[in-house]
């Protein structure tokens, strides 16, 4: 039995309602999920050990459900639960005990959550396929690594740095590009996505930052620091949520031109955007929860 | 006890928009074919309104069948 037909057979016996829903993202694209889920798998086998699946499982299930929950309360209430990013960092991205259970949750959830399978294809086919010879890659909280491996388990040439606040991130992060064999062409550092204005500029061919936007106070100075990173020309991956609620999201973004403009103040040409969302809504919801992916190139000229 | 099972299902007929469910404590999600993460969300809270109660999240996950489920609500409603 394959990884993939493990997980199935492991959230029929334990986690039965949340069956439909993977079950949705691999009809998706069935074979990009066998592929993406097996390699996946793989990874954390490699990294977690023999009780990878029942722990990956778990906390994928925990993870999804939480966010239901957060979805049903903001239906209820019209806000986001938490506002202060402080609040998140020191309830969430700084306690081990709950960062390592929802980064593996996150990270199974890229190909088990059908939406965001269809973001994975976006990133295979938009962003991955557009990469430059040699790329130097930036990853802007990573979490649990698992874009920037797949870079650069995918493109031999390619090397990454990447950052993060959390120091579950850089260990599990670490742990994965181990499992893959790519540790050599990556680095992990615990910071703040914002001190990174303080880098040089435009010293990365290629930036990810995929679901970190809605985490902060003030997205605008994220996207500059992306925007100013990248060399001109040099493609950004971004990813971001939208009247999508999650313990740590502060940030309520309500349209998709809103992460677009902010975008193009920051001297980035949107050229390419997918905005998703789950196949099933909470019965009677106001808010369609919606995760954007844009595929932006830095500006070379005045407006391109 | 056997009033928060006839309760409960009053509200599972409301939720799943069904009223011929019936439950017993070894109800579980593959008996209604409807329950899946999204409706048990929807129906915990509708269980918060009707009992009362409040769930946490783990709480939410860690349901096995209808028989926890009325024993948490018992315990939370201090039955
Ligand atoms: C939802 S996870 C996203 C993980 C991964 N990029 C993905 O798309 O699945 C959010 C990540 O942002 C990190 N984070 C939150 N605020 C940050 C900040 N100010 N600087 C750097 N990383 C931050 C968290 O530690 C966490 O790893």
């Amino acid at each position: 039995m394959s990884r993939r037909d493990d997980l199935f057979a492991y959230l029929l016996l334990e986690h039965p309602r949340s069956l439909r829903g993977v079950q949705e993202a691999r009809d998706v694209d069935p074979e990009r999920f066998d592929r993406v889920a097996d390699r996946f798998l793989g990874w954390a086998e490699a990294a977690r050990g023999a009780d990878y699946l029942s722990a990956c499982a778990d906390a994928m299930v925990r993870f999804s459900n939480d966010v239901i929950l957060a979805q049903a309360r903001y239906e209820a209430t019209g806000a986001y639960e938490h506002s202060s990013f402080d609040h998140c960092n020191d309830e969430v991205y700084g306690k081990r005990e709950v960062m390592d259970d929802y980064l593996w949750g996150v990270f199974l959830t890229n190909f088990c959550w059908a939406h965001h399978m269809e973001i994975s294809a976006f990133y295979e086919d938009r962003f991955l396929a557009r990469l430059p010879a040699s790329p130097a890659m930036v990853e802007i909280a990573p979490g649990h690594g698992g874009w920037g491996v797949w870079a650069m388990h995918t493109r031999a040439d390619a090397s990454l740095q990447g950052f993060d606040i959390s120091p579950s991130s850089i260990a599990i992060a670490s742990s994965v590009a181990q499992a893959a064999g790519v540790s050599d062409r990556v680095t992990y550092t615990q910071r703040n996505a914002l001190d990174l204005s303080a880098m040089p500029e435009g010293i990365a061919d290629a930036v990810i930052c995929s679901f970190l936007i809605e985490h902060l106070e003030q997205p605008d100075d994220l996207m500059a620091v992306i925007g100013r990173l990248l060399k001109p020309g040099g493609w950004a991956f971004v990813t971001g949520a939208l009247t999508a609620a999650q313990v740590d999201h502060i940030y309520e973004f309500r349209r998709e031109s809103e992460l677009v403009l902010m975008a193009e103040k920051h001297g980035l040409r949107v050229c390419e955007t997918l905005s998703v969302s789950p196949k099933r809504i909470l019965p009677k919801a106001k808010f369609l929860p919606r995760s954007m992916a844009l595929l932006c190139q830095r500006t070379t000229h005045g407006f391109w | 006890m056997a009033d928060t099972l006839n309760r409960l299902t009053e509200v599972f007929h409301d939720v799943f928009d069904d009223d011929d469910i019936v439950l017993t404590r070894q109800t579980t999600a593959s008996d209604i074919e409807a329950w899946d993460s999204l409706m048990h969300v929807t129906l915990m809270l509708q269980v918060e309104a009707a009992f009362g109660v409040r769930f946490s999240s783990s709480d939410v996950t860690g349901l096995k069948d209808v028989g926890q489920l009325v024993d948490l609500i018992d315990a939370k409603a201090g039955r």
